[in-house]
């Protein structure tokens, strides 16, 4: 084993991770074609499979781009992409930048592609991070270092947060414990950090499941909503007369509807599935056209192939995420180490989220499935990331 | 494994991660196995239940025939203009972005920020739907030049709640209307001719009573299915049309229509197709039943108006009634599509003189009069305590015991053996006779001939009239039956009959003693012959009992009903018909209110021909002036027709062909 290691045959790039995120692609146009059926009166350059597919050649280019530069140069970069990327999420919240949809402001259009920078932010993030872990355990012990990292955590996460977007900025929490637990900073300084979080997420939910309105902590109102409907909540008011109650029991029909139907997709699916293109959640609507293709694409999948294809999709992203524990284990030093996880942590929370989402073991947030999703700015980031980790394992023997 | 081989021993952190990674997948397979195969009939049910509606189609009901093949009810097809507003989606979509951009356009030109909120949007949405839909109904009316009615709120509620079926436009197009919307409604998106099936009733109120009519029914009161729409469907609710519902009305289909998520029908498939219901065959004979309703109708009565009567008539020889009329009679037409207010005024139905919603010949009372008189007779003869030639001298009147008012007596006074007695229908004589028997032996006899019973032609419809005993008088009355009681119904007052007990008894009388079941049905049969379904038949001829009486007796009754028509001195001559041999027996009943008489129920009972009874002919007309007056004519006309009947060669019924 030892001598394989050390072998100059030993292929540059893991073929394996490579092979299943192409899986991933297939699958993904494949669903996208079957949510989003070709229309006629779109250009075919602008069909939503067409735009997919161009989007992974880009994100592909990008990825062998970032393979063509050693990390260690990336790296020193990682301030002035993490500005960049801080100005952004400034830039996409004042008025005449950001583009304002579906009660966000989440994009910058630039005509041609609506950019997502809390998509890129992550990246940057992950750079950072692993930039600033990466010096001796010594330093690690400090709280200052400790705090300079949740610091790094916490800029971004509010800005986010802003958008509003909670997906999105919860999922660098993760990230950014993972990486900090990884770089080996003291688990003391982490348990403490993790209990407070925890006893702020337990008031908070108390606080927007159970406080009378007036002392309710200001949320965006969907997203209270999107809490209660996750937690089986009425939404009448104990006192609300009767209008105010059939209201109450309609928005409730609205808000929930989402989760019931990628329910009964994923449900309906069945062992075997009905089949590509037989699926009658989106064939009927029931599926809104509007989130079938990269929210929800997963139940899209789910009900046409059933478990077997739900089985298939969660063996390939085990395969990249369980690639990229491998390659952080194999990294020369604790930056390739700390990207790799990083990454791995990203990608495994936006499909833990995504999957559990779809199942009802999340709640739903507008979080993307990782290369299944439709979305220029999700899949250039997830090629990316996979990029990096191409990239972690391809200059780990440069000693 | 081959991850945790790779990584090194003593990496503590990289282990939590894999093994977190791991859980996480883990927990996410679990999840979508509970989801997906543990769980799935739940899901697909539920998705089923949100996207297929499902629709009741009733079956197409069965006809009714005459004894000849005469269709009497039967299905006419129906025009209606549907319009589907599944197809009009791309209308309604394009004129919705015409009416935004132009709100918008009027918004903006004073605040160039204005939006339209959600709300808002929706509410333009709903104009925009019936702006489009009112747009195409008006086409369509000045199409077929009909103004054609379109409440908003009925096209609403017919989207909120019925989009998966199409919405009815315009019902029962005329000829001229079909051809022009078939020609010419090509270019009117959505629209649809559908053809419904309508009851009609060629002949009209002809024989109406014994068929009944139907009345519009959406219960579900029969179905365990539930249905998210029912097409319209009537059951009958009287005659024939009632008693035999269940097999006229066939078995409903069921159509499922798959909807998407606004409600819109994407396809239908039928489930079950409907099965057509079974055709009913009476025993009447539509012409007879015609002649019949047109005799009675030109009743010679003392009073203007529809004369109100009955008129059974029925072979003796098994029971089979070949016409059974009453008048005034109602169009069952009238109830097919659905009464309005003013037709049911225009036939009076509810008027209480009138009441032609009741079938008189066997849904009312009435007392029998004279006519009572042959089953005193026969009970007398029977008994032996009546001689036929024994003389009785009348004085004109009856006085029962000293100090009660006298009996009239129209027959007058004079020598009466039986015949006489019978012929001219002298009261004093049968009061005589009457008193002679005793209550017990007069009713007795009325048992034989099942008085007091319905004849179970038709469930619900009938009146079981009464034959008063001891013990039913003792009951009802609380009081003694006392000889004048006797006296009363030995010339057949306080005893209740229908027309149509009348003529069972007749025919028994005819026939020499057998006292059938009337029967009105003879069969049903599948309309598809290759249904599944048996057709059923009802035997002709079920004996209800035999009256045990001797021949003589029967004899010296049908010589005396002869003589009522055929001697100069009968009360019944005017229902003579030559070549027919009509005997006869007429009635004229009192109506008492308190001890004045406020009319009189006139009746004739025959059968013909004497030596061979091939017709029981039962006439009763309310407040006719007397049984000779007023019916005897209208049997005659009756005869008439039933010989007229006889002379034409009988259609060789091809009944098969007749069928449809």
């Amino acid at each position: 084993m030892f001598e394989i290691h050390l072998s100059g045959r030993q292929s540059r790039v893991d073929w394996g991770m490579i092979l299943a995120i192409f899986g991933l692609m297939i699958i993904g146009v494949a669903f996208i074609y079957s949510a989003k059926p070709p229309s006629e009166t779109t250009a075919w350059y602008n069909q939503f499979p067409v735009r997919q597919s161009m989007w992974y050649l880009m994100g592909a280019a990008a990825a062998v781009g970032i393979c063509l530069i050693d990390y260690h140069s990336l790296a020193r970069w990682s301030m002035v992409a993490y500005w960049m990327a801080i100005l952004l999420l400034i830039a996409v919240l004042l008025p005449h930048v950001g583009a304002y949809r579906l009660g966000a402001w989440r994009w910058i259009d630039l005509g041609f592609f609506q950019l997502q920078p809390s998509e890129f932010a992550k990246l940057a993030f992950i750079f950072i991070q692993a930039h600033f872990l990466s010096r001796p355990t010594e330093e690690l012990r400090q709280p200052t270092v400790f705090v300079k990292a949740v610091g790094l955590t916490v800029l971004p996460f509010l800005l986010i947060l802003k958008e509003p977007d909670l997906g999105s900025a919860l999922v660098l929490l993760p990230v950014g414990l993972v990486m900090t637990y990884v770089a080996g900073v003291p688990t003391r300084f982490l348990r403490r950090l993790v209990s407070a979080a925890g006893v702020l997420v337990a008031l908070l939910l108390v606080d927007i499941l159970f406080a009378p309105p007036a002392w309710q902590i200001k949320l965006e109102d969907y997203q209270r909503r999107r809490l209660w409907v996750y937690f089986n909540r009425d939404f009448a008011a104990d006192k609300s007369t009767e209008a105010e109650r059939q209201k109450a029991r309609l928005q409730e029909r609205n808000d929930s509807w989402n989760v019931k139907q990628a329910l009964i997709s994923v449900g309906s699916g069945g062992f075997w599935g009905k089949g590509w293109r037989q699926g009658q959640q989106i064939a009927l609507g029931y599926l809104p056209p509007i989130v079938a293709h990269n929210d929800f694409i997963f139940s899209v999948i789910a009900e046409e192939k059933g478990f077997l294809g739900s089985v298939l999709v969660l063996s390939l992203y085990t395969v990249v995420l369980f690639t990229g524990i491998r390659i952080a284990g194999q990294a020369r030093d604790r930056l390739g180490k700390l990207l790799a996880v990083g990454v791995v942590t990203l990608l495994f929370s936006h499909v833990f989220i995504n999957i559990g989402m779809n199942i009802r073991l999340m709640p739903v947030t507008g979080i993307p499935l990782p290369l299944l999703s439709y979305g220029g700015s999700s899949v250039l980031c997830s090629l990316i990331a996979a990029g990096i980790l191409q990239n972690v394992y391809l200059y780990r023997r440069n000693y | 494994m081959l991850i945790f081989d790779q990584l090194r021993k003593n990496d503590r952190q990289l282990q939590v991660l894999a093994i977190s990674v791991l859980s996480g997948l883990g927990l996410l397979l679990l999840g979508l196995w509970y989801v997906q195969v543990l769980s799935a009939k739940r899901y697909q049910t539920s998705q089923i239940n949100q996207s297929f509606r499902t629709v009741r189609i009733p079956a197409i009901r069965g006809k009714i025939f005459d004894a000849n093949g005469v269709a009497l009810a039967e299905n006419r097809p129906c025009y209606n203009v549907n319009l589907y507003l599944d197809e009009l989606r791309p209308y309604f979509r394009s004129a919705y972005s015409n009416n935004l951009s132009w709100v918008m356009r009027q918004l903006t030109r004073t605040n160039s920020k204005a939006r339209l909120t959600h709300n808002q949007r929706i509410e333009l949405g709903k104009l925009t739907r019936y702006q489009v839909v009112s747009n195409l109904v008006y086409r369509v009316s000045s199409l077929l030049h009909q103004p054609v009615p379109l409440q908003d709120t009925k096209f609403l509620e017919h989207y909120d709640q019925r989009l998966f079926i199409p919405m009815p436009v315009l019902t029962n197009l005329n000829p001229t209307q079909i051809a022009l919307f078939a020609e010419q409604s090509a270019d009117l998106p959505g629209f649809d001719l559908e053809v419904q099936p309508v009851r009609v009733y060629p002949h009209h109120a002809a024989a109406g009573h014994l068929l009944g009519h139907l009345q519009r029914d959406d219960s579900a009161a029969d179905e365990d299915v539930f249905f998210n729409y029912r097409m319209p469907d009537f059951r009958g609710v009287v005659g024939i049309e009632g008693a035999f519902d269940e097999q006229l009305r066939g078995r409903n289909g069921v159509k499922s229509v798959l909807v998407d998520s606004l409600g819109y029908r994407q396809s239908e498939n039928v489930w079950a197709p409907a099965e057509a219901g079974q055709s009913v065959y009476l025993t009447i004979d539509i012409a007879i039943q015609q002649a019949a309703e047109k005799a009675l109708h030109s009743a010679p009565v003392p009073y203007a108006g529809p004369v109100r009567g009955a008129v059974v008539v029925m072979d003796p020889r098994n029971g089979d009634l070949i016409a059974m009329a009453s008048n005034p009679a109602y169009d069952p037409n009238d109830f097919a599509v659905r009464l309005t207010q003013e037709r049911a005024e225009a036939a009076k139905l509810d008027d209480p003189i009138l009441r032609p919603q009741i079938n008189r010949a066997m849904q009312e009372n009435y007392a029998p009069g004279s006519i009572f008189k042959i089953v005193v007779g026969l009970a007398g003869l029977e008994a032996g305590t009546l001689d036929p030639n024994e003389v009785y001298h009348s004085p004109g009147f009856y006085v029962i015991a000293r100090g009660h008012k006298p009996i009239d007596d129209l027959a007058g006074p004079g020598d009466f053996n039986f015949r006489r007695a019978l012929v001219k229908s002298s009261n004093s004589y049968f009061i005589h006779e009457g008193l002679k028997l005793g209550v017990d032996r007069i009713a007795e006899m009325g048992k034989r001939f099942h008085f007091g019973e319905r004849t179970g032609i038709l469930p619900r419809q009938e009146a079981p009239g009464i034959l008063p005993t001891r013990e039913w008088r003792e009951k009802n009355l609380g009081g003694a039956w006392f000889d004048g009681n006797t006296a009363n119904l030995s010339i057949g007052q306080e005893i209740d009959v229908t027309p149509l007990q009348v003529a069972v008894m007749i025919s028994a009388v005819a026939n020499g003693g057998t006292v059938y079941w009337p029967r009105l049905v003879a069969r049903t049969e599948p309309q598809d012959p290759f249904s599944a379904d048996q057709a059923v038949k009802f035997p002709a001829g079920r004996v209800h009992g035999e009256l045990g009486i001797s021949k003589n007796s029967l004899n010296a009754v049908r010589g005396a009903m002869l003589a009522d028509v055929e001697d100069a001195e009968g009360t019944g001559t005017r229902a003579f018909v030559p070549g027919m041999r009509i005997c006869a027996k007429t009635g004229t009943a009192q109506i008492q209110q308190g001890r004045k008489t406020i009319g009189h129920t006139t009746w004739i009972a025959s059968f013909a021909p004497f030596d061979n009874a091939r017709y029981v002919v039962v006439v009763m007309i309310e407040d006719g002036t007397s049984g000779g007056a007023t019916s005897a004519p209208v049997a005659q006309q009756v005869y008439l027709a039933l010989q007229k009947r006889e002379s034409q060669p009988k259609p060789t019924k091809p009944e098969s062909l007749v069928k449809n």
